[in-house]
């Protein structure tokens, strides 16, 4: 790795999807200029088309876009990628390719190319009138040709940059039409594509997948029968902003479908495409849901080979799907599809698990199609000079899963792999910490701040003016955005009635607010009529709050004494056919607007300074890579082993289904750790407790000494990391214990390292997969199909002549891991299933083993007497993980895994800032997994180490203890469990026991404000006096 | 009281108050504005961080000053951004419902709905209903006369 003054503290993200905005907002945080290029017209990738995820049905709206700040739950933290709120680090620049790459690792000089959107998206006001104006319709491919659009058109509303564009066809240089009605004069259709050179220290490829073609398999009718269609198609049908509102009906004759299949696997192992795509199982069972849920009486049926449900909830999840909701699933790969020709309806013939042909119609088939390598991968991969593997995807080793094979340049997300969304953003994360670990000397050269709710570039900002005890005097600022607003609302109207409102000093109307030149005027007008709280009357507080809350900041006032209305998007575009009434809402608007500032109050945050220094619990392969990536970063780490050497599972780890040594990473990995300056080992170590706050924690570590002296420390730290792992069950089940010759796969990994001879005399071996733990909540443990190949195969090399049988349930290779499936099942290993209501027995009949299995194809029992039984143990949570849980103040999943602060968008975050999760801990997962999970909490507690000052609170409930009966009413109430009672403090009357509310774990919804009998809690920004000074009943104007 | 209190048709416009979050009822507001989707010019908005943060005393309170019609736009259950803020709000309408019937206001003048941030239309169309109901039943009783 480079180390010299010529390395640059810039990072090229390419590809604006999931993955790509992750990587940028954490590398943004930490102090390093991104460049995020896109070469679609709007970020937002695969992820902007879905309506929800699985298996939290969270509409993406909210938590996926790039206009919600990333699926944060917490208000204080600011969308990074509005207009009108970007990180000051963050570059986006879309429409543009990759063309070069010079340099290396450090140093890179790339080479952009823009294609003209033809609209300059600082002067786009959204008013459509481009569009309106266009006579070219063309299938519209966001929507997945569902729908239509304009060549002036717009992907959707929320999409970013929040501008329309033009897609130039021939017919647009004679038409220009757009170019004349444009209110801004925005568009220039004369615009030429323009070359670009950007030096940066590191890349990351986030640049997705493209999906598998359906047309490529004739014999399912796509293109030909209307009513069978792909799964992002319908996902578009779904999804609440699609073209139907999320109601899916049939394409032939607009009805809704009663009976609706899946077809798992379209383009995913097959001959031609022979990995697993990953994510087909659990969104086919999504869909089915979401059909189950608004369709009354639907049939779903999903037709699959394996059921890979193979993540964190995920088994629930599906178990809901057969249980609660009836959604079908039968067991066959579907070989082709008929149609009636007079309804359209399609009729699918397939074998039963018994092989009975059976006959269905359905009204609506749904392709589950798969992952492919994203378009243009091989010239990509060719400007770079990076390798792809033999699928196409990105290749990367095992132990540095984010690395491609040039040194500098990092991937992330189903370029690597197909994978879905949480895993994605694990990636990014972790591509993110990878390059800051690359380009350490440049931590924080960017400084950026939140402490107010826009996100700035800590400069230039005058102090902020004192307001306390001044009468209020309110300046109006109403934005006549021509001519999409005072086309219908007669804004001068407006202007005069405003004159008349209580405290009102000043009124202004604005041609465009959002345009410089009309801030300034703002500004000035705050100080030379003294304003003291400000209104603007204009559009979205979604899109336009945090500007005109920067502009009032920069002439003094706080942030909190502006108050907006929306007369745009609330008002004038949903009136337009009434500007009498629209005109008297908007003056209504402005009245609530003008009663709320004048009861506003400044909100400040707590500004809290890292100690710079991380916790580390847990020393296995998770917990060693995220202590050397934060500490080769420049930060010290405190690393906490439980055991007396470092290492974990993986010193049981001998061989792996890729090819590499486990062993060797070992020791690399702990002579690493042992001999880094920055690192502080404890092993025989155990956390007692754990206080405070992000950027400040305490906590005190028992150490046992080999001589039993038991030692306690303090140590102080900003973040705190949890890789405490998981750990092979180990239970009474076939015999296990009762007889040598049953033992688990982790003892079958030690016979062939130390006693190889044993398997040479093997004549038959049978492996059980997914035991499970009695009693246990039920999921699935995704290493063991995996081991289970790899440890079929060790035994046919090492002796093909023994009889290999596996005894499965659902094989759980997913991604290239398919690959083992293949070569196991090419190598004569003999795979049966079997299911809950036909397992297998184990007893021993004289001397003999006696294995008995029920062959669903034959429909009678087998008996086997095999010379050894390998068990695929569940993985369980490692012990003491409850106990650890209770400390840090965090929640465990139903399966006793530590829960993250949301399944898919904050796998690695918990609720409370600053603390992280990773490996094992957080679910099982693979060698590599663990390493890009870790390299993930790295980065992100990266974020938090490379700052001046870290900001908590804000907009958060403020308990007034002096009113605070201690009835534990806010305690119950909260979503969140932030509330808490504590004795030491007083409440109403002196009594001990009043309520607390942590302001750096409010999530500020405000519900504990309003359930509180004694009204002893208030809600910074929203409180009651706010809310009930404005006229919320009668209108009082004509 | 207004003279917009009719339509000039000698039609009852009643006045509506609908409370929203600032995640999908905002959101599917701006959607219908964006998408150009006409409802009645007689529904206001109060922005809230979350539907949870609806008081009983605020849709009083709106009643009290002379609201024909009160809602509230939540995110659809399972949702919410604040994962049950919207479960708290169902359940304060309810009870809600019920004090406005033993005051004589009515508990069919108080609804809730859900949308999401996308939408727009059924945003609109929920506009469209309420002001449609809340027109049969006639202006708030506490108003007295024509209003």
């Amino acid at each position: 790795m480079p180390r010299n003054d010529q390395s640059v503290g810039a990072v090229l993200v390419v590809g604006g999807g999931v993955g790509g905005m992750r990587a940028a907002i954490d590398l943004a945080e930490a102090g390093l200029k991104v460049y995020l290029v896109e070469n679609m017209p709007w970020i937002g990738g695969r992820v902007a088309q879905l309506g929800y995820m699985f298996p939290t049905h969270d509409c993406v709206l909210c938590r996926g876009t790039s206009d919600h700040g990333y699926g944060c739950t917490r208000p204080s933290i600011s969308p990074a990628f509005l207009d009108f709120n970007r990180h000051p680090n963050i570059e986006i620049l879309t429409n543009t390719d990759l063309i070069g790459v010079t340099g290396r690792a450090g140093d890179f000089t790339v080479t952009i190319r823009h294609r003209p959107t033809y609209v300059d998206a600082e002067r786009c006001i959204n008013c459509g009138l481009c569009a309106a104006v266009c006579p070219v319709e063309l299938p519209s491919p966001f929507e997945e040709k569902l729908a239509v659009r304009k060549a002036a058109y717009k992907m959707a509303p929320r999409a970013l940059p929040d501008s329309y564009i033009v897609d130039k066809v021939p017919r647009c240089d004679s038409c220009r039409r757009c170019e004349g009605i444009c209110p801004t004069g925005a568009i220039h259709l004369d615009e030429e594509p323009y070359e670009r050179g950007l030096r940066v220290g590191a890349i990351i490829l986030s640049v997705g997948y493209a999906l598998s073609d359906p047309t490529e398999y004739g014999e399912f009718g796509y293109g030909r029968y209307p009513n069978v269609i792909h799964s992002m198609q319908y996902e578009r049908l779904a999804s609440r902003s699609g073209p139907t509102e999320g109601v899916v009906l049939r394409p032939s004759d607009g009805k809704p479908p009663k009976r609706i299949a899946w077809l798992q696997c379209i383009g995913s192992r097959d001959q031609k495409y022979p990995y697993c795509s990953s994510i087909c199982c659990m969104y086919a069972t999504k869909e089915a849901m979401i059909a189950k849920e608004r369709i009354p009486g639907v049939h779903c049926q999903i037709f699959m080979m394996d059921e890979r449900a193979f993540n964190k909830e995920f088994n629930a999840y599906y178990e809901q799907a057969r249980e609660k909701y009836q959604v079908e699933y039968t067991r066959c790969r579907i070989s082709g599809i008929a149609e009636d020709p007079e309804t359209h309806d399609l009729i699918l013939r397939y074998p039963d698990e018994r092989g009975r042909m059976q006959e269905e119609r359905f009204d609506l088939v749904v392709l589950s199609v798969g992952a492919r390598p994203p378009g243009g991968a091989a010239d990509l991969a060719r400007v770079l000079g990076i390798e792809l593997n033999p699928y196409g995807f990105c290749e990367t080793d095992k132990f540095a899963p984010l690395e491609t094979s040039r040194p500098g340049i990092y991937v992330c997300g189903t370029f690597q792999s197909p994978k879905e969304i949480a895993e994605t953003i694990l990636d990014a994360a972790g591509a993110a910490g990878d390059s800051m670990r690359l380009l350490r000397e440049h931590l924080g050269e960017y400084p950026s701040s939140r402490e107010y709710p826009f996100l700035w570039k800590p400069d230039g900002l005058p102090p902020e003016r004192d307001v306390s005890g001044e009468p209020p005097r309110v300046g109006v600022f109403l934005c006549r955005c021509t001519p999409t607003l005072d086309g219908t609302v007669d804004v001068d109207e407006v202007a005069r009635f405003a004159q008349t409102l209580p405290d009102v000093v000043y009124v202004q109307p604005l041609k465009y607010g959002c345009f410089k030149e009309e801030q300034a005027a703002i500004r000035q007008a705050i100080v030379e009529r003294d304003l003291n709280r400000v209104v603007v009357a204009a559009c979205s507080h979604r899109t336009h709050e945090p500007l005109f809350q920067k502009v009032v900041r920069e002439a003094g006032l706080n942030p909190y004494l502006l108050e907006m209305a929306n007369v745009r998007e609330h008002c004038a575009w949903c009136h337009v056919d009434d500007p009498h009434g629209a005109t008297r809402k908007a003056k209504e608007l402005v009245r609530m607007a003008v009663a709320r500032v004048r009861v506003a109050e400044p909100v400040h945050k707590l500004a809290v300074r890292p100690v710079n220094r991380a916790l580390v619990i847990g020393g296995g392969v998770s917990g060693m890579t995220a202590a050397l990536t934060i500490a080769d970063a420049g930060y010290d780490v405190t690393l906490v082993e439980r055991e007396p050497e470092l290492g974990g599972n993986l010193r049981h780890v001998y061989y792996v289904a890729e090819e590499q040594n486990p062993q060797r990473l070992l020791r690399d990995l702990v002579n690493r750790v042992v001999g880094h300056e920055r690192i502080q080992v404890l092993t025989s170590t155990e956390l007692i407790s754990h206080t405070g706050r992000v950027g400040d924690f305490r906590s005190v570590l028992r150490t046992v000494r080999s001589d039993g002296n038991v030692v306690e420390t303090e140590v102080a730290h900003a973040v705190t990391i949890v890789a405490t792992g998981g750990e092979e069950w180990r239970g009474e089940a076939f015999m296990y214990g009762r007889d040598p010759r049953v033992i688990t796969s982790k003892d079958l990994e030690e016979i062939v390292v130390y006693r190889p001879e044993r398997i040479a005399d093997l004549r038959q071996v049978v492996f059980i997969q997914c035991v499970r733990i009695p009693n246990g909540v039920e999921y699935c443990s995704r290493v063991c199909c995996t081991n289970t190949m790899k440890n079929a195969i060790r035994i046919k090399m090492l002796n093909p002549e023994c009889q290999v049988v596996i005894l499965y349930r659902d094989i759980i290779t997913y991604g290239f891991r398919e690959a083992f499936y293949t070569e196991a099942r090419r190598r004569g290993v003999i795979f049966m299933r079997y299911d809950d209501e036909h397992k297998p027995t184990v007893r021993s009949v004289g001397p003999q083993l006696e294995l008995v299995a029920w062959d669903p194809t034959f429909q009678r029992e087998v008996p086997y007497y095999p010379d050894m039984i390998v068990l695929s143990m569940a993985i369980q949570p490692s012990s003491g993980t409850e106990d650890l849980a209770r400390i840090l103040g965090i929640p465990l999943s139903t399966e006793g895994f530590f829960m993250e602060a949301h399944l898919k968008m904050r796998p690695m975050d918990f609720t409370a800032e600053g603390i992280f999760v990773c490996g094992m801990a957080h679910y099982p997962k693979f060698i590599e997994e663990c390493i890009a999970n870790a390299q993930a909490t790295a980065g992100r507690a990266l974020t938090f180490l490379a700052k001046d000052r870290i900001y908590i609170g804000g907009v958060v409930a403020e308990v007034d203890q002096a009113k605070c009966v201690g009835c534990l009413t806010c305690v119950r109430t909260c979503p969140f469990t932030i509330p808490k009672v504590r004795y030491e403090d007083l409440g109403v009357g002196g009594i001990k026991g009043a309520a607390y509310i942590d302001p750096a774990l409010c999530q500020g919804c405000g519900t504990c404000v309003a359930e509180c009998p004694a009204k002893a809690i208030q809600l910074r920004a929203y409180r009651d006096e706010q809310i009930m000074a404005q006229p919320l009943g009668g209108w009082v104007i004509g | 009281m207004s003279e917009d209190r009719d339509n000039g048709r000698g039609e009852f416009v009643p006045e509506i108050t609908a409370f929203t979050c600032i995640y999908c009822g905002y959101m599917a507001a701006d959607t219908a504005g964006a998408l150009r989707i006409k409802y009645p010019a007689n529904v206001k908005l109060v922005r809230l961080p979350c539907t949870g943060k609806v008081d009983v005393r605020y849709i009083l309170e709106a009643f009290e000053q002379g609201a024909d019609g009160v809602y509230i736009a939540a995110c659809p259950i399972g949702n919410c951004h604040h994962i049950h803020g919207n479960e708290r709000a169902v359940a304060r309408v309810r009870y809600t419902k019920q004090l406005l019937d033993e005051i004589g206001i009515g508990g069919e003048r108080l609804d809730i709905i859900f949308v999401s941030g996308g939408m727009g239309a059924t945003f609109a169309e929920a506009a469209r209903r309420m002001t449609e109901r809340v027109r049969e039943l006639g202006p708030n009783p506490l108003k007295g006369g024509s209003g």
